[in-house]
Formats: C-alpha cells, structure tokens, sequence
C-alpha cells in the first residue's frame, strides 16, 4: 500500500510537471541552428560558373542552417573515377549527408549503396544517380529542357534545315574507350536533355539532326568540336548545347568566325553567355536554377537530418531565356545572382 | 477465542465484500481528501497568481522589445535617409557639373566625372542619355554594350516622365561592358551643352548595394530577426536574403506592409509570431521594414517562462510534500487508532489504547482507554454477578436438605415419641415432610408465595414444637398477593435469624409475624420478631457481609438479599429495623410478577449461556 502510494504521488507529479511544462515551452518549429552538422557536396566539376553558382545557393543554405559544407568536385566532369573517390573519402569522414551531382549515373550507383549502407543519406543534386537509396532529387527535368530548347531552336530555323548538337559526358550511345563495362555511364542530366531535344526535333520531318558531339567539359574541347562539326556539315543552319562549357565553346566559334547565319540555343546562364546573348552571337539559352538546386539540396540534407519528410523529387524548373526577355525583373533575377 | 468473540459482539458487523467499496472508501480517506484539496487549491492559487505575474511582465516585455525595435529601424531609417540625401547630393553635384560645363565633350567633364566615381565605392556609373536613348557622355573607359533597351528601363521612362529626381528599383546594369550589377539607378532630365547648344538629356548615375548593405547589416533584432527595404511598389529593395526571395525560396509577405507608412504590428501569417515594424523614407517612398521573432526578441517573457516554470514546479512539489507529511501527521493517529480499535473489536478488551497525535485524537484516544475500562469493570461484574449468582443457588440448593435442620427435627420427634406425643409427633413429621417438598418443589426457583409462606409456616410448625412454645407466630396474607411468585427460600433464613438471635435468648415468649402484602405493584413482605434486637453494626454488616450468619444452620440473609438483587434488580431485596430489646422487623420488597411457566425461561437460557 505504502509503495502503491508512493507511485501514485510520483505519477501526479509527473503529471503536473508536463501538464506545468508544457504550457510554457512549445517546441520552437524551426530548424534548430545550434548544432553543426556536417555536409559533404560533391558536385561533377570545379569551374564554370554554373557550379559555382550552385556552391553560391549551398552556402547560403549552410550559413541559414549552421552546417559545416564541404565542397568537392574534380577537375572535369567525365572524371568519374575521381568522383567516385571523393564519395568514399566522404563515407570514411562520417559526413552526415552527402549531396552528389553524378557524373554518371550508373558510375556511381554502387558507391552511393555504399554510402547508404553506413547510414549516410544521399541527395542527388542536379544529375540523378541509379541507386533507390538517394533520398530526394532536387533539379530540374533535363527532358523538358532539351525539349524547351529543341522548340526554340526550330522555330529560330522556321522549320527546316540541319542541327547539330553538342552535348556533355559521353551516354552509352557512345562507347567509351576506357570503359570495360556495358552499363550506362553517361550522366543523367546529359541523357535526359539530349532524348529530350531528339523526341522533339523528330517531330519535324524537315530537321535533321545530323551530329551529336560530346564535350569532356572543357571549352578548348567544345571549340574544337564545333569548329569540326561546322567543316564537317557546311549546311548546318543550328547548333544546340547542352551544357554550359559546350555552349560557351560553341559561342565563341560563331563569334570568331562571324556565322551569323548559324542560329544557336544555349544552355545555361554565365554572364558571358548574357553577354553573349545581349549581342545577338545566341539567340537563346535554356536556364535551370542553380542556386536554388544549391540552396535546396543543402536544406533538404538539413531536413533529413532532423529527421522530417522531405519530398522524392524538387523540380526547380528550367527556362528559355532570349534577348526580349532577359531585362524582365523576374528573369533578371533568376539570371544574376545578387552578389553584394 | 473466536467462540468468546462471538459471545462478546455477536452483532459485530461483517467485513464487507467486493473490492470496488473498499477502493472508493478509501478515496474517502482523510489523508487523500487532505492532500488532495490542499494541493489544489495552493496549486491553483500558484497557476493564477503566476498567469497573472507572467501577464503583467510578458506584457510590460513586449512593450518594450517592440519600442526597442521601433528605435533601431528608426535609427536605420535615419541612417538611410542621411545616405539617400547623400545620393541625392552627388547626383546634384553631378548635374551641376554637367549643366554648367560649356560643352559636355570637355575633357574637364569628363576628369571631373572620374573623380567624382573615384570619390565613392558605391557608384559603379554615370552617364548622360539622350532623351532619345542616345549615349552623350558617361565615365571615362566605358564602352556601351549592344541592345541595352534602354529606353524600356524604368530609370529612362520615369525621367521622362517628371522633373524630378527618380530611384529606381533595383536592376541589372546592363548598358556597359564588364560585369553584370544589381544597381539602383538615380536619373533626372537635365540640361547639357553640346557644341555651345542647350541640350536635354538624362543624367544616371547607378549606386550598388554596399552602403546600403552595411547599413542594413547593423539592425540586430535578435538572432534571426532582420530588416529589409521596399521601395513604394512593393519591390524588394534590399533584402540579407535577397537571392533566396529571388529565385523564389523565400517569401516576404509585403502586402500588409505596403498598406502603410508608419507602422508597428505583430504577424502571424507564417505562423510564427513576428513583430514588424515599417517605417518610410520621405524622399524615396522607400519603407524600412524590421522583422523581430516574437520569442526571440521577448528573451525576457522567456526567461520568465522558464523561471515561472521552475517556481510552479517547486512550489507543487512543495506543498504535495508538505501536504502529504499534513495529512499524515493528522491521519495516521487515527489510523492507529482505528486499529487499536479494530483490536479491541476482535475481543482483546486488554488492548491499551495510546495514541499520540493531535489533541483531538489523544483526547479520543483517552476517552476511548476510559470507556474501555469501563467495559472491563462491567465485565468483571458480569462475570462476579453470575458466579455469586451460582453459589447463592447452590447453597439454595444445599439448604433444601439442611442436615443439621433435618437431624435436629428428628431428634426433637424422638424424643416426643418418647414421650408418647403422638399427635406432636404427627404434626411435626407432617410439616417437616411438607417443608421439604417445597424446599424442593421439583428443582424450580421461582414457587408461588403461598407455597413460600406455607413452607415458613411448616418452619414455624417444626421450631415451635422443638421450642417447647417459646414463642408464638402469625402469618397474614392479603389474597391477591398469595399467587404472585417469589424466589423461594427467601422467608426461612429470616424467621431462623429472628428464632436462634432474637427469640432464643430472650426470657419472655416470643412473637413472630409475618405479613405480605401488595403495595405498589410490590409485593411487600413484613418479618418482625420482638426478639433481642441488634446493634446499627450488626444491622450493617448484615448486608455487606463482614459477619458470616455463622450458626450455618440456615440460608445466609445476605444470600437472600443478593438473589433477590440478581433476580429482580438491586433496588429491591431487604431493609432492616431493629432496636436492641424491642425487636427487629425485615421488610422484604419486590415487584410482584403472576405465576406464569414462560417467566421461567429467561433465566434458564441465562444458565445455559453462563455454563
């Protein structure tokens, strides 16, 4: 009786304090910044603008969510081997999530199951990796924005003529030299916008697209290919690029050798190629959104942290940005990045 | 034990069953209700009283986190508004120069133009358009970049528009080659000299963001509060994240801000509560909005939150404790008691009773030690009643054959038969065998008084004859007394008395009479002898017993005073008057009963349960 007592004391005041507790502090309902955690990002390479400006978004995110980010990527984006180290330096340094822009998508399946396997969330950024461990995709839909520039691109040739494509990390189509396996080592991102452009452009039977080229992610590459690709195809009324370095490549060509004639719809947003743009050397170009892909991935990693439910897939939209429109404020704000 | 417990209570209650009475009995307990009251009704004072504490500061600290606020964004407004004067001057002095310069292609515009871009960080170009779109004249190395569109930026058009002096919203910069910047632009229509002619034209000058970041940097509003600017559309300005609201991560809910120009608030919109403060700039309709976490910026009703918690938790904690030890301290002597108690119930009347605690209950404690005595000396009274009650029926017993009587008797017949007296001889055996049969009349207690009285006569009978007439009697009845009931023997050790101490030694003849008589609804019986008589002593400790009526030969007075005590009650049995030579006269009193079988009965189930 005398314990019987004594537990049911012990219970109202236990009751009492939660009741007492409770009516005074509420859990705060945002994501609490006094503990430092610690996020690896590993992006597909360490130039350009584009990634650069995805770092911007990350560290803008890791400075509102107290995270300690680390920013890997290799020197080029077709290094995947290298790539595939840093996601296992990252595993061996206990990150708490690793944010991965894949440079091949099967490439890297293996090392992110790995990496699931200790327990360290994925975040596919940008480029999407084959493995059903990654925990949300934040990007944007590669196939919508080659069909997006493909329509452009199109409507700049009034329906006819010959395109050329220049593309980034080569896909399975291509085989690879040093690759001794058959899967699929292109990046996604490449892939999709690629199948993107060609199911659109096969819609008019008067366009054909009569190269795809694939740039290993450096401009002198890219200029090379173009200048290759226009000696090769000397009717050739429209290039599309598909990514930034390819684009900025092509740009140039045109620029140097005056080609008017040669429309072209580029990919992504440097400000060279605003530049670029502005004076009529590109007609178009096809932005997504970096910073917030940047911004994002870092914010979801902190959700996944604190244990909440982040959605599969962000699609953070794709742009078709020309000279008309890219004073529009809202378009002025998505292309410069505001920079104090 | 258990069979002498059920003699004693055998109408004690029986222990009740079923868990469900028990439990909520002892819901009931004086400790709980105790306990139970006292904490809630401390506990509820604590809680009001600290609502009411916490109102009262959690208030007085809002009103003060928010007029903090209002000073900082003031003091950010004054700032601001210093700079933008500031803006407004070198745009001045701008103008000046160009409107007074003799031509606008003069080297000394344009050097002075370069110093004055020098001359500040924040201005990142000047130039001077046509109102045409035009390029006039602009810092020094500038080369003007291809469709600039110009002439469909809000900087051109609303320079157009008035005369005033425009800020723009902020822009990309787009007009020269190098980098891309976000600028606000301050252009106004002006007047230039180009070849000695009056010309009109825009002046622009662009300003980046870095004063105004500074400046905007400063305003600390907790940890995460912020202050961002507006320009009078609702354009962002400024904002710490700017680029996070413009690539559409963040929101800022500017509607309500915009409704006014001078403004303190709280927001809830995004469900967190936010104090905003919106002040304007006068020259630029730009609005200063300061944004302060209600629980970041309000430390104080958290400090008092938390304070207030722990004090309501103590004092709980406090008075369960205090309330418990009460209770118990008041409860638990009663509890003993109670048990004490229960003892005594279970027939352990030895129990002693000696509680500890509070007056009230020690009192208690007392009186209940007191009853119990009592109880104990009516026992031992019970118990003395009954075994006196036994003796007085054995020697009842024993005298219906008294030897010494019966031998006697016979001796006295013998020697009347010697003596050839047969018709005193008859007379005699014939009383001495009626006396005896109502000596024993079949064992009963209780005889009619008629029987009693002829069983006295037959005594009388029998001693007259055995002293030789020494003395004479009379017995006198009235007739409804003579079927009342009487306890038998009651008569006889009286008569004997008043024959062997009052008549024996007396020289003269004796005279004994005995009357009964109904008085009262008592039956009223007179015994007077005019014998020796007998002292006041005597005559006291007849009754009390100190003489033991020593000659033995009869039943013992005191035993007839004490049957009658027992039997009917101690208001009735003997009173005496004596005097010495005069006599003694017994009065024998007690309620007259009818004869009936069924009287009987009582007392004989009180034999069967004192056996």
């Amino acid at each position: 009786m005398k314990t019987k007592r004594f537990w049911l004391t012990l219970l109202m005041c236990a009751g009492l304090w939660t009741t007492v507790t409770s009516c005074f502090n509420s859990a705060p309902d945002y994501i609490s910044t006094n503990k430092t955690r610690n996020i690896h990002m590993i992006v597909k390479m360490n130039r350009g603008d584009y990634w650069n400006t995805v770092k911007l978004g990350a560290e803008a995110a890791a400075q509102e969510f107290n995270v300690k980010l680390t920013f890997k990527a290799p020197d080029s984006e077709s290094d995947i081997d290298e790539q595939i180290g840093m996601v296992q330096a990252s595993i061996k340094q206990k990150a708490d999530v690793i944010i991965l822009a894949a440079s091949s998508y099967m490439g890297l399946a293996q090392v992110v199951d790995q990496a699931a396997y200790y327990k360290i969330p994925v975040i596919s950024v940008d480029a999407e990796v084959g493995s059903a461990r990654v925990r949300t995709y934040v990007g944007s839909n590669g196939y919508e924005a080659g069909q997006k520039s493909a329509e452009r691109l199109i409507e700049l040739l009034n329906g006819y003529g010959e395109i050329g494509i220049i593309n980034f990390t080569n896909s399975s189509l291509n085989e690879q030299p040093e690759s001794t396996s058959t899967v699929d080592y292109g990046a996604r991102d490449a892939d999709e916008r690629e199948r993107g452009f060609l199911n659109y452009a096969a819609r008019y039977p008067n366009v054909h697209v009569v190269e795809i080229s694939y740039t290993s992610s450096n401009i002198t590459n890219a200029e090379d290919l173009t200048q290759l690709m226009l000696l090769k195809h000397p009717k050739l009324r429209g290039i599309a690029t598909l990514n930034e370095t390819a684009s900025q490549g092509a740009a140039m060509v045109i620029k140097n050798l005056g080609k008017d004639n040669i429309k072209m719809v580029a990919f992504d947003s440097s400000p060279s190629m605003m530049e670029l743009l502005q004076e009529g050397t590109v007609q178009a170009t096809v932005i997504q959104n970096p910073f917030s892909n940047g911004y994002l991935a870092v914010k979801y990693a902190v959700e996944v942290i604190e244990g909440m439910d982040v959605p599969e897939r962000v699609d953070t939209g794709t742009k078709l940005i020309d000279l008309d429109n890219m004073l529009w404020p809202e378009n002025q704000k998505l292309l410069f990045p505001f920079v104090r | 034990m258990p069979k002498e417990k059920a003699f004693f209570f055998p109408l004690r209650p029986q222990r009740r069953k079923g868990n469900k009475i028990r439990i909520s009995s002892k819901l009931r307990s004086i400790q709980l209700i105790i306990t139970f009251t006292f904490t809630t009704v401390t506990v509820l004072v604590a809680v009001i009283v600290s609502i009411m504490l916490y109102n009262k500061f959690a208030k007085t600290a809002e009103a003060n986190a928010n007029l903090n606020m209002q000073q900082i964004i003031e003091q950010v407004n004054y700032n601001l508004e210093l700079y933008v004067n500031g803006m407004r001057n070198i745009f001045e002095t701008a103008e000046g120069q160009v409107t007074n310069s003799s031509s606008v292609d003069s080297a000394l515009l344009s050097e002075r133009i370069g110093m004055l871009m020098g001359s500040r960080e924040d201005i990142v170009s000047v130039a001077v358009f046509t109102p045409q779109g035009g390029y006039v004249i602009g810092t020094p190395g500038q080369n003007m970049r291809l469709n600039t569109q110009l002439d469909t930026q809000s900087w051109f058009t609303s320079a157009k528009k008035t005369s005033e002096v425009a800020f723009s919203a902020p822009h990309i910069q787009n007009l020269f080659k190098g980098r891309y910047t976000w600028v606000v632009s301050v252009s106004k229509l002006i007047q230039y000299r180009e070849n000695g002619e009056l010309k009109t034209g825009i002046l622009l000058i662009d300003f980046n963001f870095r004063t105004i970041d500074e400046l905007s940097k400063q305003v600390k509003l907790g940890k995460r509060g912020y202050a961002y600017i507006l320009d009078s559309l609702g354009n962002i300005v400024y904002h710490p994240q700017q680029q996070l609201i413009y690539a559409g991560l963040k929101y800022e809910n500017v509607e309500p801000v915009l409704e006014y120009a001078y403004r303190s608030y709280l927001d809830e919109s995004t469900g967190e509560k936010r104090f905003i403060t919106v002040r304007t700039l006068a020259q630029t309709g730009w609005k200063i909005v300061g944004v302060a976490y209600y629980d970041e910026i309000v430390t104080t009703k958290r400090d008092l939150n938390q304070f207030l918690a722990w004090f309501l938790s103590a004092v709980i904690l406090g008075v369960i404790i205090v309330s418990i030890l009460l209770s118990a301290l008041i409860a638990s002597p009663i509890r003993r008691l109670e048990r004490t108690v229960k003892l005594v119930g279970e027939g352990d009347l030895y129990t002693p009773i000696n509680v500890r605690g509070a007056y009230e209950v020690e009192q208690l404690s007392k009186r209940f030690n007191l009853m119990l005595q009592r109880i104990r000396q009516l026992m031992d009274q019970i118990i003395y009643e009954q075994e006196t009650k036994r003796k007085g029926e054995l020697e009842v017993l024993q005298s219906q054959i008294n030897p010494h009587f019966l031998y006697n008797t016979l001796n006295s017949v013998i020697r009347l038969a010697e003596r050839g007296k047969t018709e005193e001889v008859v007379t005699m055996i014939q009383s001495l065998s009626r006396f005896f049969r109502i000596s024993l009349s079949k064992g009963k207690n209780i005889i009619t008084l008629q029987e009693e009285l002829d069983h006295i006569r037959h005594y009388l009978v029998i001693q007259n004859i055995r002293f030789k007439n020494k003395f004479r009697y009379k017995i006198t009845a009235q007739e409804e007394v003579l079927q009342l009931q009487t306890i038998k023997l009651i008569l006889q050790p009286i008569v004997e008395n008043a024959i062997y101490h009052g008549i024996e030694m007396m020289p003269d003849e004796g005279f004994i009479s005995i009357s009964a008589e109904l008085r009262d609804e008592l039956v009223v019986i007179v015994i007077s002898d005019n014998g020796l008589g007998m002292s006041q002593e005597t005559m006291k400790l007849i009754l009390t017993g100190g003489n033991k009526s020593g000659s033995g030969s009869g039943v013992g007075v005191r035993n007839v005073n004490e049957r009658i005590g027992l039997y009917y009650g101690r208001e009735y049995g003997l009173t005496f008057e004596s005097e010495i030579e005069e006599g003694t006269t017994v009065t024998i009193i007690f309620p007259a009963l009818k004869t009936q079988e069924n009287l009987d009965k009582p007392k004989e189930k009180e034999d069967e349960t004192s056996a």
